[in-house]
């Protein structure tokens, strides 16, 4: 997919020879447009879900909240989080190093079958207080500090503490071989670098739209930059 | 919970111990409750949405606690003996008691509670009654206040008709129905009937934790019956409700987050009270388990001529 949106992107930018972008800087706009869409599946997933409250949302194919559910759970990543140091009651979440991915937002901490619930820090003291709240090992909670999960009640003996969560998508990297002598560079995707947009298919419009603005501010041109504003602004009016 | 197998209820699962899952299908347990109700009652397309799940589990307890104070009807019972202290240390888990007895011979005596003090704090007092304080300043106490002194060693009369009455075991006479005592200042006219009950008495000093029992009770086997709060010590795993107000815990954690939210409108929170005092009463008729056979038993004795 990155391949065709680059060259889509090359053949806006190009019409009348209005400019033309590096690979280098492509990516840089393609990871910044793959972000930018991939936190609107969020908003748009929860106006999904006002919509229905209004009933002025469909069942079946009209389902449009499934498909965001559907997509938001393709960078959904279930891991087990490791012990910090000899502690028994706080662990790592995930990150690069740990469980091989960042998260963008921890959905759920649980152990065996029991989730973990995500108190504040302002409340867990509260919380501890009364014994009608205290967390147990039936309810068990969790607090975050810094990179750091903190559960409650704290065990003797280490649990086994599993996260599920949402990753960031891997940032795209459209690769290609240089031929030398100010030739263009060709598409090589077999590059070790390589990576594809993370997104569907049905999002290739948005993300070239993107890309076409971040293009477009790059290289001064301002009808670019509107072109490529209006014509997002056209598709997401569509499909809402 | 999954649903056992009739091995796993009779018998545990040949675990020990045996008994631990007998008549455990009338009782739904508390995660099972919060799961429930975050599941069914709880979300994006509900009444109630963004709660923490320690909201729900509060105000679940809280509902428990309440039907384990009158609704439930299940009253624990804590056999124990007084010491020479006449003191009855009070459960755990005590809330408020049902009936206090005491076993002697095999037979369960109820006792009646005495309508006087039977126990006090004292300070200690200088000749002049003048308080005594220590050097940071508290009042210096006695072991035992005179009036549990006496109490504790047997020298309190009783009002009631045991053998601490001033009058057990005396002569008197009787003149038209009444009894006459020589001794005593005054007559003594027929029978108190608050007080006519020759068992033991006891008062509760619920600061204090403890029965107070009068010396006639020393020695002999005292059984509590008493309600909790269904907390069973904090130990949520314990935590049961009985499946006839399953409906009834949804209900009152419904209309207490919603009783407490801003901008819920006043219509919502009426019917969430409706909702929950309508099956509360169902709950209490259901549980009160009138059926044709226990009034056939009583409609029976309509007819039993009293002599």
């Amino acid at each position: 997919m990155i391949n065709d949106i680059r060259n889509t992107v090359l053949a806006v930018l190009n019409k009348n020879n209005y400019g033309y972008i590096s690979p280098q800087d492509f990516n840089l706009y393609a990871q910044q447009a793959q972000m930018d869409l991939f936190e609107d599946y969020f908003y748009a997933y929860n106006y999904q879900i006002n919509k229905e409250n209004q009933r002025t949302s469909g069942t079946g194919y009209a389902d449009i909240k499934k498909g965001y559910v559907e997509v938001i759970d393709f960078f959904s990543v279930t891991s087990n989080l490791s012990q910090n140091g000899g502690a028994t009651d706080r662990f790592f979440l995930p990150s690069l190093a740990t469980t091989g991915s960042d998260f963008y937002l921890i959905n759920k901490i649980f152990i065996g079958g029991t989730e973990l619930e995500r108190v504040e820090q302002g409340k867990i003291l509260l919380l501890n207080s009364s014994p009608l709240t205290a967390p147990s090992t039936m309810f068990p909670a969790y607090t975050t500090q810094g990179n750091i999960a903190t559960i409650y009640p704290s065990l003797t003996v280490a649990p086994t503490v599993t996260c599920q969560y949402i990753r960031y998508p891997k940032p795209p990297k459209w690769t290609y071989v240089d031929l030398g002598n100010n030739s263009e560079p060709v598409f090589d995707q077999t590059q070790p670098d390589y990576q594809d947009f993370e997104l569907f298919p049905d999002d290739a419009t948005d993300l070239t739209m993107k890309i076409l603005q971040y293009a477009g501010v790059s290289i001064r041109e301002a009808s670019v930059v509107q072109y490529a504003g209006a014509a997002e602004a056209t598709e997401n009016n569509s499909e809402k | 919970m999954s649903y056992l197998s009739q091995y796993d209820y009779y018998e545990n699962g040949g675990n020990a111990p045996e008994d631990s899952n007998w008549g455990s299908y009338q009782y739904v347990s508390l995660k099972d409750i919060v799961v429930n109700y975050q599941l069914m009652y709880s979300g994006n397309h509900s009444l109630v949405n963004n709660e923490e799940r320690y909201k729900i589990l509060f105000h679940a307890k809280r509902a428990i606690q309440e039907l384990n104070y009158d609704a439930f009807k299940e009253i624990k019972v804590l056999q124990l003996n007084v010491s020479e202290d006449l003191r009855f240390i009070l459960p755990s888990d005590y809330v408020n008691w049902v009936r206090i007895s005491y076993f002697q011979d095999g037979v369960i005596r109820p006792m009646v509670e005495n309508i006087q003090v039977n126990s006090a704090k004292a300070y200690l007092q200088a000749n002049d009654n003048r308080i005594l304080f220590d050097q940071d300043g508290k009042a210096l106490q006695p072991e035992y206040s005179p009036l549990d002194f006496s109490r504790i060693t047997g020298q309190k009369p009783s009002i009631y008709l045991n053998s601490l009455s001033p009058y057990d075991g005396l002569m008197g006479y009787e003149y038209e129905g009444c009894w006459y005592f020589d001794f005593a200042v005054g007559a003594r006219f027929g029978l108190n009937t608050e007080t006519a009950n020759a068992n033991p008495t006891f008062r509760i000093d619920k600061k204090s934790g403890v029965i107070n029992f009068d010396s006639t009770m020393a020695n002999n086997s005292c059984i509590l019956e008493y309600v909790s709060d269904g907390m069973e010590g904090g130990d949520d795993t314990q935590v049961t409700v009985n499946k006839l107000f399953e409906d009834y815990v949804y209900a009152y954690i419904s209309y207490q987050i919603l009783n407490g939210k801003l901008g819920v409108q006043e219509y919502v929170v009426n019917r969430a009270r409706k909702a929950k005092s309508a099956l509360l009463r169902n709950a209490k008729i259901r549980l009160s388990n009138i059926h044709p056979g226990r009034l056939l038993m009583n409609l029976r004795g309509r007819d039993k001529w009293i002599k």
